[in-house]
This record gives structure tokens, sequence and C-alpha cells, in this order.
């Protein structure tokens, strides 16, 4: 039965909850596939653009590193729930560095719409062309131009989502990644049964450049395309394939329990669907398609070319290449919702950290969104988009040097991280690891970074177009990030409190705590009331212990307030922190917690009323080091007793105070 | 589950000869003092005077008055084997200088220091807010008869 409001609480405010739901490690692996794996459509014919038939060797190489840079991210993952670049950079080389490298990162996360738009439309005006002569629709589809007008279309629809508050939904991601599966099996057997009827021979392995592809090295002759630099120049150009990595370290705070378990084999669904996806099509590709079309022709619809070309009936085979793009154009415009997400999510984290003005953080009317930074995103990405004209080949050598960069800086940081918290046990390390004193020497990420900062190099050197748009864009963003931390750093010298402090806290308000009674769902429940940040140990106690299917747990923290008829209650910074506290240890499990905030001028009459509205089978307390836990046990109990209607039978609670290494428990009746 | 022996009974801690009428104007550390001078008899074989009025004024700081405007002073002792209480009524009411909440009744209450007893202390204390609810308290407060009031107490309970 629900209670009536009760004077004592003026206001409840309930934390949204979207933020702590938890998905399962297949459902996080899809979301990072929609974008890592969606470069299997455009890498292949752009690398082959670059430096020739040898493209599938370069591209099954970047997928297997792909493996090891997915290593370097798990680590990273285990330190931080909240990590990405971002955040590991800044604690290993400081603010300026994770400034640069999250501005790197941002020219990645931009381009990733556009060329992902971009293609989803070059895939669907080849289509075009072969169905519409079938229908006797004599119109010549013109490639770039219908693919410009279809990427403004969809970034225009994701531009608008995005505004309205679309999270990235972790069921249609999994949907579309589960239809690709299905075609991407159904184009392997196909393609084996084509091989086999027809024989193949393997691509060469050495290079041949364009001249565009060697950029400036045409400059220096001493710098031959050959050997050991022709293979790095060549990985350069392959090394776009590998985008959408960061987006593992966005989702890892949102995997379920039990967090690492899920998070490797999270990661050993994204290696193994990428090395048969991006880089077996990409080979099969290569072994089905004559060069000349590959480089012509299919250059930038590899998979639909690779569908048209096996053998069998014709209707047989464009069947096929509907559903090769249908597939495509699903995960492709996955990928652009990815990143319209992930660059809104990360420019929010850096606005969190207080450098990037707050102007940036204004909050939609409406929709509670962060409007202006949606709105930067989606006109660069319509710039970028107009500017390339549809030339797909463009948009691929401007991507790869936020990709390299954003890598070669976690790496960097993975490794310095090794030393400056050498004392922090990881739960899982990457191999090959030297253990000199008490520090783990990590050979291995060595060994990959050396590989990233030559690849890092050498595309500065060849990639004329990545170099100066990425520099420039990286400096935009980095100048940007500067003057905010600035105009922050004084701002916060003049004000004491922001002109709105709720404004920016995903909050909604109820009158009275029944709102939250239709969110508790699960059979059991446990209160967890919070106060001091610093003294969480009762919430990682159960957190640690109970079973998040059937348990809900509420986190609540009433705040005492005096006069509570004023109305102008409002929850400060230290409840917003205590509340994110309370978050960023939820996601550390992988558990769900229903946290709430009330005021109320009685914290124990809250906790009890809470408690006994919401029919939980236990309360769990920390300590209170100004009273004492026998204390806190008796004014919990004068509050039970006091709240307790004598008609109603008493059901069994049980009452914890829970300490480093101890707990007292009481029967409340 | 409540085991047997944790539960608890007001019958076994209020009689006539422990309620005490305050009379109004007083401050609720005078009322403490006072309802410590009552209950000295029956304790003060065993605990020293000091000892009773010392602990009394450190837990004093700690004790809450009650929303519904009853004030169960407390303390445990180690030298008790079993709950000591006196019970005191004040019909104009006594004014909490901390809440503003006036005080119409209050329950000094001592217990045994001894953790199997903790339990029933805390079912002593809940029982105590659970049934000196408002109503109640207006009752009692109108009452000058200590038999009537321990009547309406347990007819309560």
């Amino acid at each position: 039965m629900v209670p009536p409001p009760n004077p004592r609480f003026k206001q409840v405010f309930v934390l949204s909850t979207a933020m702590l739901s938890f998905i399962s490690f297949w459902k996080a692996a899809s979301i990072v596939l929609c974008d890592f794996g969606s470069s299997a459509y455009y890498a292949g014919g752009i690398a082959m653009n670059a430096f020739g038939p040898a493209f599938p060797w370069f591209i099954m190489g970047v997928m297997l590193f792909s493996g090891l840079m997915l290593g370097i991210y798990t680590e990273s993952c285990t330190m931080f729930t909240r990590g990405g670049v971002y955040v590991v950079v800044r604690a290993a080389m400081g603010k300026v560095m994770a400034k640069l490298s999250v501005s790197a990162l941002l020219f990645d996360y931009t381009l990733t719409g556009p060329i992902s738009s971009v293609t989803a439309g070059l895939y669907l005006g080849s289509l075009f062309e072969n169905i519409f002569p079938l229908l006797n629709i004599h119109w010549q589809v013109p490639g770039r131009a219908f693919a410009v007008v279809f990427a403004l279309l969809v970034t225009a629809y994701f531009w608008r989502a995005n505004i309205r508050g679309i999270e990235e939904s972790a069921d249609n991601n999994s949907k579309i990644i589960g239809f690709v599966a299905v075609v991407a099996v159904a184009l392997i057997i196909w393609a084996g049964v084509t091989l086999y009827v027809r024989g193949f021979t393997l691509p060469p392995f050495t290079p041949v450049f364009t001249p565009k592809a060697l950029g400036w090295t045409s400059n220096f002759p001493w710098i031959k395309a050959i050997g050991a630099v022709g293979l790095l120049m060549a990985f350069g150009h392959s090394i776009l394939a590998l985008s959408g990595l960061e987006t593992l370290a966005q989702v890892y705070r949102e995997i379920e329990d039990p967090k690492v378990e899920n998070l490797k084999k999270a990661v050993v669904v994204i290696f193994l669907f990428s090395v048969f996806f991006t880089g077996l099509l990409t080979f099969i590709s290569a072994l089905i398609i004559p060069p000349e079309l590959i480089a012509g022709k299919y250059a930038d619809n590899l998979l639909g070319g690779l569908a048209i070309e096996l053998h069998g009936p014709y209707w047989a085979r464009l069947f096929m290449q509907m559903a090769v793009v249908l597939s495509g154009t699903l995960m492709l415009v996955g990928a652009v919702n990815t990143s319209f997400v992930g660059s809104n999510g990360v420019l929010n984290r850096v606005a969190d950290d207080g450098i990037l003005h707050d102007w940036f953080r204004g909050i939609h009317k409406k929709y509670g969104t962060t409007y202006r930074m949606i709105n930067i995103v989606a006109i660069t990405q319509i710039l970028i988009i107009l500017i390339s004209g549809g030339d797909i080949f463009l948009l691929g050598e401007a991507y790869s040097f936020g990709v390299l960069w954003s890598l070669t800086f976690d790496t960097l940081s993975m490794i310095i991280l090794r030393f400056r918290k050498r004392e922090e046990e990881r739960e899982w390390m990457f191999p090959l690891n030297i253990k000199v004193n008490n520090i783990y020497v990590p050979i291995g990420m060595m060994a990959v970074l050396v590989v990233l900062l030559a690849a890092t190099g050498m595309n500065m050197l060849t990639k004329k177009v990545a170099t100066i748009g990425g520099v420039l864009f990286t400096l935009t963003f980095f100048t940007i990030f500067h003057i905010s931390e600035k105009m922050n750093e004084k701002k916060a010298q003049l004000y004491a409190r922001d002109e709105d402090p709720d404004e920016k806290l995903n909050l909604k308000q109820a009158n009275d705590i029944s709102a939250i009674l239709p969110e508790l769902s699960k059979p059991h429940r446990i209160l967890v009331p919070v106060r001091n940040p610093n003294n969480l140990v009762h919430l990682k106690t159960v957190l640690e212990t109970v079973e998040d299917e059937d348990t809900d747990i509420i986190v609540l923290s009433a705040r005492i307030a005096k006069g509570l008829q004023s109305g102008e209650e409002v929850m400060s910074e230290e409840d917003k922190d205590l509340f994110s506290d309370v978050v960023l240890l939820a996601e550390k499990y992988g558990k769900t917690v229903k946290p709430l905030f009330l005021f109320s001028n009685d914290p124990f009459f809250s906790i009890a009323q809470v408690a006994q509205a919401a029919g939980c089978e236990e309360i769990v307390m920390g300590v209170s080091g100004a009273t004492g836990a026998e204390v806190q046990m008796e004014r919990l109990a004068m509050a039970w007793g006091m709240l307790k209607k004598p008609e109603v039978a008493g059901r069994s609670v049980l009452a914890r105070v829970v300490w480093e290494g101890r707990q007292m428990t009481y029967q409340l009746s | 589950m409540i085991k047997q022996s944790d539960r608890v009974s007001l019958s076994t801690i209020i009689s006539p000869e422990n309620v005490l009428f305050l009379e109004s104007g007083i401050s609720t550390e005078e009322a403490v003092r006072r309802l410590a001078e009552r209950i000295l008899p029956q304790v003060g074989a065993i605990i020293p005077r000091k000892a009773l009025f010392d602990r009394l004024a450190e837990v004093e700081k700690l004790n809450q008055v009650l929303e519904s405007g009853f004030y169960i002073p407390h303390a445990k002792f180690k030298e008790l084997d079993n709950f000591k209480a006196v019970l005191g009524l004040s019909g104009e009411g006594i004014t909490d200088p901390a809440t503003g909440i006036k005080v119409k009744s209050a329950l000094l209450l001592l217990s045994p220091h001894k953790p199997a007893f903790f339990q029933r202390h805390l079912n002593m204390l809940s029982l105590l807010s659970q049934t000196f609810q408002p109503a109640l308290i207006e009752k009692l407060s109108a009452l000058k008869e200590p038999s009537a009031v321990v009547s309406a107490i347990i007819k309560k309970a």
C-alpha cells in the first residue's frame, strides 16, 4: 500500500536511472561492433586505392593487431570504470596531454559520422544502379551526389534524434549485429563455393603506392616505400579499420556484473567478429573480385561488389547484394549514431572536468540534452560531408589521424601508469611483462607502442589531408578546451556556485517517495542510506554480495533541511558529488541501484519511512563517525517504532551498520 | 523474526510509583535531572549518583526529541541486569531548545550494557516510540493519577 505524502518530505528527487541499467557482454560487444565493424564496408576499398592489390593482407594484419589494442583497452577499462582516452591520459600525463588526446579523438568521432553515412549512401546508390534497369527505370544514379544527400539526411535524422535524447539502444545494436552476422556467414559460405568452383590466386604481398598515397615522402627520396618502411606505410593506410575501439571504453561502465569477466567475453567476441567479418571478407573480396574492378567499380562498395561477383544466377547475387547493402546500411547508420553519442559523451566528460565552458553544456529546455554540443557535432559533420563531396577516399585519408593518435596516447599512458600506479592491483594485465622490484615492466605494451608510433609518424608524412585536417581540428579543439578551462577557473574564483545548480544533473522531481515504487520490480529490496562520499563501505559490501537479478538496491540520501515549507530546497554540489560516487561504484560492480535524494528534518525518520514504503527487507547503513553504530541503531529503532502502524503485521527487517571488517545487526520489529 | 527472549513489554518497566508529573517552565535538562532523581533509589545501590548523572549528561547531548513530542533520554549501564524507567508528564509541555518541539512526555530509560541485551534495548526504544503517539501523549497529559496513566499506556501498548 502506498503511504500518503508525508509533510516531513518537502521534496523528493529521484535521479534518472537510465545510466544505471547494465547490459550483457554480447550487447556491449554489439555496440562496439556497430562502430568498429562498420569499417569493413570501406577500409578495403580505401586501402586498395592507396597501395594496390596487397591491401587484404594489411587489413587482416590490422584486424589481428586490433587484438593487441583490445588487450590494452581491457587493462585500461579494469583500471577506470569511466575511462577512455581522456581519463587514462589525464591520469598518466596530466591535463594538457589529455586535452590534446581528446581533441584528436574528437576528430575520429566526428569523422565516423560522415565516412559511415557517405559509405552507406554509396552502397545504396550502387544497389539502385543494379535494380533500376530491372524495374525499367532508366536513371543513372549519381553515386557521390546521392551519397552526399543520403548522408545529409541520415545526419539530420540523428541530429534531431540526439537532441530529443535518443539512447544508443543496445537492443537495436545487437539485432543489427545479429543480422550482419547472418549475412556475413551466408557471404562467406557462398564465397567459399565460388572459390572452389573458380579457384583463386593469393593477392601479392608487396604494396604499390599511388603517388598520392606517398604524400610528402615523395619529397624525400631517401624514404623508400619498400621493405619495412613500405610495410609501415601500408599499415598506416589500413589503420582506419581500427576506428571504434574507444567505444569499448565508453561502454564498459554499462557492462553488467561480473564486469571484468563480461568485458573479456565482449573483447573476444569483438576480436573474432572483426577478424572474420572485416579481415576475412576483405580478403575474400580480393580473391574473387578482379583487381581492376576493386580499384574502379567497387572501390567504394567492396562488399556489395563481392556479393554481385559471386558464382551463381544474377537474381540470387542481386538478392545477396540487397542483403549486404541492407545490413551495411543498418550498421553504418548505427555508426553515425555512435559518432553523435560518442562525441557528445566525450564532450560531456571533459566538461565535467572543467575544460569546456559551461555555455557548451546548455541543456535543452524540453528534452534535457546538451543540445549545443550536439549542434556543433552535427554542423561539423554536415560541413565535412559537403566538403568531401561524397569522396570516400578523401574521408578515409583524414580518418586515420584521430584513430592513430588516440590509440598512441592511450597505449603510452597505460605504459606510464604501470610505473605511476604500480601499487594499484589490476584485475587483468596486458601480457609480456617482466617484474622488476614491484613493477611489471610492460614489454608487450612497449612493443605495441613502437608499432603505433612508427605508423603514426609514417601517416603524418604520407597522409597530407589527415595531417593538415587533423592538426587543425585538434588544435582548434585544444584551444577551445584551453580557453574554456581558463574561463572556468576565473568563474570559479568569482562565483561560489552556479545560477542553476540542478540544471546539469539529470534529475526528475517527485512530491513523495511513492513515485519510485512502480520502478521497484524485483522480489527483494535493500535500502542503503548514504551520507559521506568517503564512507561507502556499506554500499560496496551490498554491491559485492547482492544478486542484481532479484534485488532492488535503493540508495537514499536524506539531507537535513530546516524550515521545510520554504520550497527552496535544492541539491548542493556535495549531494551531487555523493551521488556521482554512488553511480561510479554501481557502475564498477555493474549492478543497478535506485538513487533517491530527499530533504527531511530527520534522516532516520526518512530511512524508516522509505524502508517501510518500499517494503525493504534490509537496511544497510555505514557507521557514523559522530555518533557510532549503537546510537545509529537506537535512532533507527525509535523512528521505526514511531512510524509503525500497530494494525499492520510486522515484517522482518534486518538493520545493519557496516564498517571496515565489522558489522552490527538488529532485527527491526 | 524476533526471538521470544528479545520481546519486551511496557508493563515490566512502567508502574504508578515511576510516574512523575513535571511542572511547565523547566528545561529538558532539568526534566532529565528530576527523572534521574526519581530513578536513583532503584539503582543507587549499584550505580553511584555521580556516575548516573554524569552519564545522563553525556548521553543527553545525543538523545533526540521525537516529533510526536515524546522524549526518551536513555543510557546503558553494565551494572544493570534489567530495564529501569521513570515516566515524566507535563500538561503544558517543556520546550526543547534544539527543535522547538513541546515535550509532554519523557521517559528516562536505563538499560543493561550487555551485547546480549542490545536487541531488547532497541526493541524497547521501538516499542516506546510506537506506543507514545500524539493521541496518547495528549491523553496522558490530561491525567492526574499515576495509576490512570499506567493503565492508559498498558491499554495502548
